[in-house]
């Protein structure tokens, strides 16, 4: 039965969220140096402190160390952390679920043999997926119903030595968390090989280097990871399946709607920060909220708040219980896709009426708001945007089932 | 209906076109990236502007101005704006100002403040309305109140008048040479009847300029605080009468003449720049720009958004041109506060539909296209606001 009522512990960690963030993150958050848009630096000491309370390991299962959390608990803890920093969600949301993915689905036990332990007890142990490369062109387009050209081979390449050892040459892309990884998860071009492989590439391999990017567009921390004769062991090597398994991790739309909850908590913050403010500030003789006017568009962002969270719920509720749609109860569309580009739409606009009940405070750089508007076109501009979510969602509306034969350019799908 | 424009005009056009095209785009992005807001600012482009007539031209030609009618300010506005909306507005900023002082001043305060700024290539004006405890309370004052509204306070002593208190968010405040300033002169009556304005030259004793607001558009404009501590003003510096500041010259609240009519059509021909530049930019990349080996201008979903792009943006220029149109005819109309509005949601929708265009590729969002994204969202607490909107509605009303 479809049931959104949050269970207990539901309950008990999104409100040990909500005080984390109102005492720890908020302050750190609302720093001047901290709204700066073109000056993300990451608060580390936050992100280890997360880290302390198991959101890194979130979604890890509970016999592994993790906190087992299900899609619902995931997307409830996001929006909380992005409610105070979408910088501290994305690295924290990224790793988590990353987690989840390779340690209980991708790696055999001997490649957890050698990472869980450390993944587990180390709170600076991030996760990072390589995919990207930057001559890869991953849009839908004009390949949108047409049977697409054949694949564009990955420039990264990994070569078998007599020894049994890879040899990763190539570079990626914006890689999300790369500046902060413990661990890669590397998709590579095998020469004979039909699909895409991943291989596992601890960060301080030999011939790995990191180039941070300096102004991120997209949220938490990014960077691209170069391959040079880089080293790595036989053993490290995941199963077939796991860059379609991992696809999921940075495609918006695809998999747990983790961008969308993240994007619902920006929204969040600058809907409570304008009703805050709506009911301290005094104009015409009166609380800005008693203004029609301003009541009205209170009354907008929280519409759109609540029916955004409606979708990614619903979505999460979704990935959840697969059995509701396999029975017809839930339609059989990406609801992801649904969540991340409605929820996208509406926050960007929530956000720009709570910044007008500001007045010219916001558009300030030492105010939060500005830095909300930012963040919300961020998440509306992440993967290759809505236009192209919408084409994807407009394929499987008409159930447009490409050849087998010309596969689209992209890993996993 | 003749939509052609005359010689002068044109050629107004195409010395404002030439100039954006020469001196302005070139240090755009790079004014718009300083981050400490005070140092965004270059005379440079202000005095090469002012040579050209660009910081002068609603002056009146017998006061060495060049007395521009209102059609030719519009498109010289756009053009500017075109290169950077916020220097374009740190010229025309003179322009809303000069107006008020040809509309209110006296012959003796323009010959000693007009001729000045006719000569001094970085003579800049401003005017200080808006406090920290006063913003819309200001725009649209309850009439029946007298607490709501500012509070900066001028009290007279003999020839001189003191003025205490603050001011916030004022255009041009850091590096302005003149400003009219509005203060209450009798706090016992609501807003309307109790203001007075005065000319405060920058040099004024008691009177100081605070911090810079760090804007995250309009960056190159420069917004800052004003404080008066026992400031001394002349009582010849009085504009209009004491106590009518609304009445004679359209101050705070007050919309009858130049200055804040000329405000509505420079926020809506400013915006119209913006969408001229994001629909040619649009456009430019949509042929340039590739997927799956075809330009990006060959996709339905693209050829939509530069359509309605476009039709927006022409909208609004048959809008803006029609009310400078009616401005030069003196004709009243709620025109200028309506298109003031509608620019507001045609920059907003036109540079965010470009930023659809562009996308954030490989993670990366372009300088330019975030810069106009940004600067429009100014318009939101000018122009679209709800009280700017219904303000104009009182206009219709009436």
């Amino acid at each position: 039965m479809y049931n959104l009522h949050l269970s207990t512990e539901q309950l008990e960690i999104r409100d040990t969220i909500r005080d984390f963030v109102t005492r720890e993150i908020k302050p750190v958050a609302l720093k001047t140096e901290r709204l700066e848009i073109c000056d993300r630096r990451l608060p580390m000491q936050l992100i280890d402190q997360a880290s302390q309370m198991g959101l890194r390991t979130l979604a890890l299962s509970e016999d592994r160390g993790g906190a087992g959390a299900d899609h619902l608990t995931c997307c409830i803890v996001t929006e909380e952390l992005a409610a105070g920093d979408a910088d501290v969600a994305a690295v924290l949301s990224t790793t988590a679920w990353l987690g989840h993915l390779l340690f209980d689905h991708a790696m055999n036990d001997a490649q957890r043999e050698r990472f869980l332990l450390k993944f587990v007890s180390d709170d600076r142990f991030h996760l990072a997926f390589a995919k990207y490369e930057a001559q890869t062109d991953t849009r839908l387009g004009v390949n949108y119903h047409r049977p697409a050209p054949a694949d564009v081979a990955l420039e990264t390449i990994a070569v078998k030595t007599a020894s049994g050892e890879w040899i990763i040459n190539g570079v990626k892309d914006y890689v999300a968390n790369a500046p902060i990884a413990a661990l890669f998860a590397v998709v590579v071009e095998i020469p004979g090989q039909l699909v895409p492989k991943v291989l596992l590439v601890p960060a301080d391999a030999p011939g790995l280097t990191v180039r941070a990017h300096e102004k991120p567009w997209p949220h938490g921390c990014g960077g691209d990871v170069t391959f040079k004769d880089c080293p790595v062991p036989a053993g490290n090597l995941l199963g077939d399946d796991a860059a379609a398994l991992l696809a999921c991790v940075d495609i918006p739309g695809d998999g747990t709607p983790l961008f969308p909850a993240l994007n619902l908590g920006i929204g969040r913050a600058a809907y409570e920060a304008a009703l805050d403010y709506a009911h301290l500030r005094v104009q015409g003789g009166r609380p800005l909220i008693e203004h029609q006017a301003i009541g009205t568009k209170l009354a907008e962002i929280a519409i759109r708040l609540e029916v955004a969270r409606a979708s990614v719920w619903q979505a999460a509720w979704a990935s959840d219980h697969p059995e509701a749609i396999a029975d017809d109860s839930l339609p059989d569309l990406p609801l992801q896709a649904v969540a991340q580009i409605f929820t996208s739409e509406m926050m960007v606009k929530a956000t720009k009426d709570a910044a007008e009940i500001f007045g010219a405070m916001g558009v300030m750089r030492d105010m939060p708001l500005q830095k909300y508007i930012h963040d919300a076109r961020v998440c509306q501009h992440s993967g290759n945007g809505n236009s192209d979510a919408k084409l994807r969602l407009a394929e499987v509306i008409a159930r447009f089932r490409r050849p087998a034969h010309a596969p689209m350019a992209i890993a996993g799908e | 209906m003749d939509f052609s424009l005359s010689n002068e005009q044109r050629s107004w056009q195409m010395l404002a076109r030439k100039f954006a095209d020469e001196e302005i785009r070139p240090i755009s992005l790079e004014r718009d990236a300083i981050p400490i807001a005070r140092e965004t600012w270059t005379w440079d482009i202000i005095k090469k502007g002012s040579k050209l007539g660009f910081r002068t031209m609603a002056v009146p030609k017998k006061y060495g101005g060049q007395e521009t009618d209102f059609v030719t300010q519009a498109l010289v506005m756009t053009e500017l704006a075109k290169a950077d909306s916020a220097i374009s507005k740190a010229f025309s900023q003179n322009w809303k100002w000069s107006h008020l002082i040809s509309a209110a001043c006296t012959d003796e305060q323009k010959e000693r403040f007009l001729k000045p700024f006719v000569t001094d290539d970085t003579f800049v004006l401003g005017k200080g309305i808006t406090e920290p405890g006063a913003g819309s309370d200001n725009r649209m004052p309850p009439t029946d109140d007298p607490k709501p509204g500012l509070r900066l306070k001028a009290e007279r002593h003999g020839d001189e008048w003191i003025l205490n208190g603050e001011k916030a968010f004022i255009a041009n405040a850091p590096v302005g040479k003149l400003f009219f300033v509005d203060a209450r002169t009798d706090p016992t009556v609501p807003l309307k009847q109790g203001i007075t304005m005065f000319l405060v030259p920058s040099d004024t004793p008691g009177f100081r300029i605070g911090k810079v607001f760090n804007k995250s558009g309009w960056r190159f404009y420069q917004n800052g605080e004003m404080i008066f501590e026992n400031a001394r003003v002349p009582h010849a510096n009085v504009v209009g009468e004491v106590n009518g500041a609304v009445r004679k010259t359209g101050g705070a609240g007050g919309d009858t003449t130049g200055g804040d009519l000329f405000g509505d059509l420079e926020l809506s021909a400013n915006a119209l720049g913006i969408c001229d530049d994001a629909c040619e930019s649009a456009l430019r990349y949509g042929k340039t720009a590739r997927q799956g080996g075809q330009a990006l201008f060959a996709q339905q979903h693209v050829q939509l958004k530069i359509n309605r792009m476009y039709m927006m943006t022409e909208a609004l220029r048959s809008f803006v041109l029609r009310v400078a149109w009616e401005h030069d005819r003196k004709i009243h109309s709620c025109n200028a506060g309506l298109a003031m509005n509608y620019s507001c949601d045609v920059v907003q929708e036109v540079t965010e539909l470009y930023m659809d265009i562009r996308g954030a590729d490989g993670g990366h969002m372009d300088p330019h296209t975030d810069k106009v994204v940004r600067d429009s969202f100014i318009w939101s607490h000018l122009a679209g606001d709800s009280v700017s909107r219904m303000k104009v509605t009182r206009r219709i009303i009436n």
